[in-house]
């Protein structure tokens, strides 16, 4: 009898859902004036350390990840992939890994010490614990870094398809010694970002088995891992929907695991990361947010607690330079000038994501050790009308505010070009417009494929994100030098090209950083490319978990997994 | 008879050859499959990227790629190259045809019962307060945006688990990662308790239509001068209704269970993207987010035999229902 009442009491509960649940799911009310609950309220200022707490043994833990694996092999241009990075910090040890705070720290657990010994040539010494070992028991050592490298530096391995050199391709030498518990890299050409190679490294002893360098890279890829030096080992994995981890009994890390199983379960959709959230189907999400997601999951507090955080992946507008009208400076200054960059966020972003700012950097971000404000003093980004105005009319501009035409007496028309789909950048092209409009400028926005017309130049202006690191130095070469591949824009300056070569190829860390803004400063008062904002970052997790924190950088929050586990006492 | 099945699947292979060529063409100039490659920061060195090309063939002039496609798939079974370097085309498509066979005949099976049964109830008892209702339920069903509907049963599954403190409804997959109670019970339970939601935001879709085409059928057999001189000679009611009416009245939903049966089957999109299914919906809607060519093409493949296989069922089923009609 009792059974049947409350049987029909969640029935009731059911449909009442039914009728309710479409009403609230359009993102009703929601308490937009906060953007991390309790357990998170410290991240601002100890992001390392926040929603902390002493874990009790058991249990199990389901955090989702977004993509599927299409590739084994982390290192490999097909595995690359922010999602499969979560996993395999787990069970392949980095030398250093990137923190909350944006800045590399030294695994202490794989490596007892890493020094730059020489500045000329560079030489870096890796001391490994000697007690790291893999799961087999065979030691960790420097054949392990000399196999990584191998594959990498783009010479000893043309068909290991290696998603990045970088760093790699710069070294001479790798070479073991003290047993192969001691390793030394010697650079060809100084190389800053020195703290980014061996993130992770993948056990040789294992590739021998396999075949030669490129065999062997491909094995990798293609077989789930059954090898671990990590925390943790992949004890199952069920296609597309996920992996399942357990400690590793042969773990030589100081924090071992509490957790008995960490379950990555694959949602592909992440709008569907939330009910399963709701439904206790996994215990902590980590999706690109929206204003429903972000709404739906601070219902769920008190028992779920969440925290939204400023991501790597920064919004920007870049101008071509080629185009006939954008080649004229004073123009493109008019432009940025007349951009509100916390108008687009207010009206994008800024919705869910309160007191978010324009981000004034493009190779740090803030709270990132060389982090400089180097656009503001350029007058861009405010949404100064007037200024710009007076600009063109200095100029000899004509029509200023109706109708824009050159000191020549041609018309001024580009096109604002956004990734299809893509409703952010769509919101952010139409606000663009409207702020042209006030200039006379007639602006068409048009959704193109990124690819396809950044590789071919056919844009005018474009919106689209470039993803940050904690090493930022090489990739500043890439992304702003005449010569680098990534600069669609077509910008050209000497002297920058110089500065952005010189900071890349540093060994003294403060002094590339300060070379480095010095170059973005000029590129600032070129007119060039208009940073917008960091996109946000959303993690959600229920409150008896502890030690689960946001992770911006390419390791995500899973950096710590091995002290993720249940509340000792409860919050 | 066999002659005719053997004379339509080779009618049908045209058709096939043409919509391959036409796939390929607007995958191919829809966009560059190593554009994620190409914008990543740090950007792969150009060696990766060359050896992607030459991996997928676009190294190569767009008749040659087509071309080569065809003949590795005529003489080896090779479906051609993923974007994703690790994956068999051909396996991935048998696997999630799998997955979601069991999702769309399960669905189809109980939505196929419900709209016999309420399409004659309804038209036996027409304008009748029963006819009514199941007609308001039938078109409710049909105008329900499908995935509001799926969204709108998931919180209810997670409502009645917080009311009771179960956990009987899952949201997402086909199965959990692991079980605690890992007995054939445990399991059995665990399976019904992920395919519920799913099967029942598919199936009734599919219910909608089809009990509105049943009721109609079966009205206008019930009005037909044979089933009036059934009764005139005095059959009885139950006899008149199962074993003339209903029979007759079955084909045309034949038909187009027939043919919903294939579209469902080339990927129960929607349903499966919100259920987290990994089948081939699915896989159709990853393969045009990479564009993946080869990948669409396989689907499209499999997608338009599993359409040749059920029309040429439905019409064999036609010869099984209707005596009047024979295949020479």
């Amino acid at each position: 009898m009792r059974t049947g009442k409350r049987l029909a009491g969640a029935v009731v509960a059911a449909g009442v859902s039914l009728l309710v649940v479409s009403a609230c799911s359009g993102g009703g009310s929601s308490d937009s004036g906060k953007s991390v609950s309790t357990s998170f309220a410290d991240c601002a200022t100890k992001p390392n350390d926040c929603n902390g707490g002493t874990t009790k043994k058991g249990g199990t833990l389901t955090y989702t990840i977004e993509k599927t694996i299409d590739s084994w092999n982390l290192l490999d241009s097909d595995g690359n992939t922010v999602d499969y990075a979560q996993i395999v910090d787990g069970i392949l040890p980095s030398v250093f890994n990137g923190m909350p705070d944006l800045n590399a720290a030294m695994n202490t657990d794989l490596v007892t010490s890493v020094e730059q010994t020489s500045a000329s040539p560079q030489t870096i010494v890796y001391k490994i614990n000697k007690d790291a070992v893999w799961d087999d028991g065979t030691p960790i050592t420097a054949d392990d870094f000399v196999y990584t490298w191998q594959t990498q530096n783009g010479k000893d391995c043309k068909d290991c398809n290696a998603a990045s050199t970088s760093g790699f391709s710069q070294m001479k030498s790798v070479t073991g010694s003290d047993n192969g518990k001691t390793v030394t890299v010697v650079y060809d050409t100084p190389f800053t970002d020195w703290k980014q190679p061996f993130g992770p490294i993948l056990p040789a002893h294992i590739a021998k088995q396999h075949g030669d360098l490129a065999t062997s890279w491909k094995w990798f890829g293609a077989t789930v891992p059954n090898y671990s030096a990590g925390a943790y080992k992949i004890s199952d994995y069920k296609k597309d929907t996920s992996v399942t981890l357990v400690p590793n009994p042969r773990w030589y890390g100081k924090v071992k695991p509490s957790l008995d199983t960490l379950v990555y379960r694959i949602i592909t959709d992440q709008a569907q990361a939330v009910p399963a959230l709701q439904n206790n189907e996994v215990q902590a999400i980590y999706p690109q947010p929206s204003q429903d997601i972000v709404n739906q999951v601070k219902a769920l507090a008190p028992n779920v607690q969440y925290t939204l955080g400023k991501g790597l992946n920064w919004e920007h507008i870049d101008l071509n330079l080629k185009n006939k009208f954008l080649a004229d400076k004073t123009l493109r200054q008019a432009i940025f000038t007349a951009v509100n960059r916390q108008a687009i966020i207010d009206k994008t972003v800024g919705q869910f994501v309160p007191g978010l700012k324009p981000l004034n950097n493009r190779n740090f971000m803030p709270g990132q050790t060389g982090y400089k404000d180097t656009v503001t003093s350029a007058g861009v980004g405010n949404g100064d009308i007037e200024k710009a105005k007076k600009l063109l009319t200095d100029a000899g501009y004509k029509g200023v505010g109706t109708a824009l035409t050159t000191p020549a007496g041609e018309p001024v028309a580009i096109r604002m070009s956004y990734s299809t789909g893509n409703t952010l950048r769509q919101q952010t092209s139409e606000l663009f417009q409207s702020e042209m409009q006030q200039l006379g400028i007639k602006v068409t926005v048009v959704p193109v494929s990124l690819g396809k017309v950044l590789g071919s130049g056919d844009f005018d202006v474009i919106v689209y994100a470039w993803v940050g690191t904690p090493f930022p130095f090489a990739g500043g070469v890439q992304l702003w030098t005449s010569d680098g591949g990534s600069n669609y824009g077509n910008w050209v300056n000497p002297q920058a090209d110089a500065l952005y070569k010189q900071a890349a190829s540093e060994t003294d860390v403060k002094k590339a950083a300060d070379t480095l803004n010095q170059a973005d400063q000029m590129l600032s008062n070129d007119f060039y490319v208009l940073p917008l904002f960091q996109k946000p970052t959303f993690l959600a997790v229920y409150a008896n978990y502890a030690n689960i924190r946001d992770n911006a950088t390419n390791i995500g929050p899973s950096y710590n997994s091995n002290e993720w586990g249940l509340r000792a006492t409860a919050k | 008879m066999l002659a005719y099945v053997i004379r339509r699947v080779f009618m049908s292979i045209p058709i096939l050859f043409g919509s391959t060529i036409l796939v390929f063409l607007i995958v191919k100039f829809s966009g560059d499959p190593l554009e994620g490659l190409k914008l990543r920061n740090p950007p792969p060195p150009p060696q990766t990227i060359l050896n992607e090309e030459r991996r997928l063939r676009l190294d190569q002039p767009l008749w040659e790629q087509y071309w080569l496609w065809l003949k590795n798939l005529v003489l080896h079974g090779d479906f051609g190259p993923s974007v994703h370097s690790n994956m068999n085309i051909g396996n991935e498509l048998g696997d999630r045809l799998l997955v979601t066979l069991r999702l769309v005949l399960v669905s189809v099976l109980i939505a196929l019962i419900f709209a016999v049964i309420t399409g004659v109830v309804s038209a036996v008892k027409q304008y009748s307060v029963t006819d009514y209702s199941f007609t308001f339920l039938g078109f409710l069903f049909l105008a329900m945006p499908s995935f509001w509907f799926a969204i709108l049963l998931k919180s209810a599954g997670i409502a009645y688990n917080q009311a009771t403190g179960t956990q009987t409804f899952f949201t997402i997959g086909d199965k959990s990662p692991f079980l605690v109670d890992d007995s054939a019970w445990g399991n059995i339970k665990d399976i019904a308790g992920h395919m519920v939601l799913p099967t029942i935001a598919l199936g009734l879709i599919s219910y909608a239509a089809w009990s509105r085409f049943q009721r109609a059928a079966m009205l206008e057999v019930l009005n037909s001068d044979y089933v009036r001189l059934a009764r005139a000679k005095g059959l009885r009611s139950r006899q008149v209704l199962v074993r003339h009416a209903l029979r007759t009245a079955l084909i045309p939903l034949t038909t187009v269970t027939a043919l919903d049966i294939a579209a469902l089957l080339g990927g129960a999109v929607i349903t499966e993207r919100v259920f987290q299914w990994h089948g081939l919906g699915e896989f159709l809607l990853t393969s045009i987010a990479g564009r993946d060519a080869y990948a669409m093409m396989g689907w499209l493949l499999v997608s338009a035999i599993i359409v040749i296989i059920f029309n040429l069922i439905a019409d064999l089923m036609y010869s099984v229902l209707d005596p009047r009609i024979r295949y020479e």
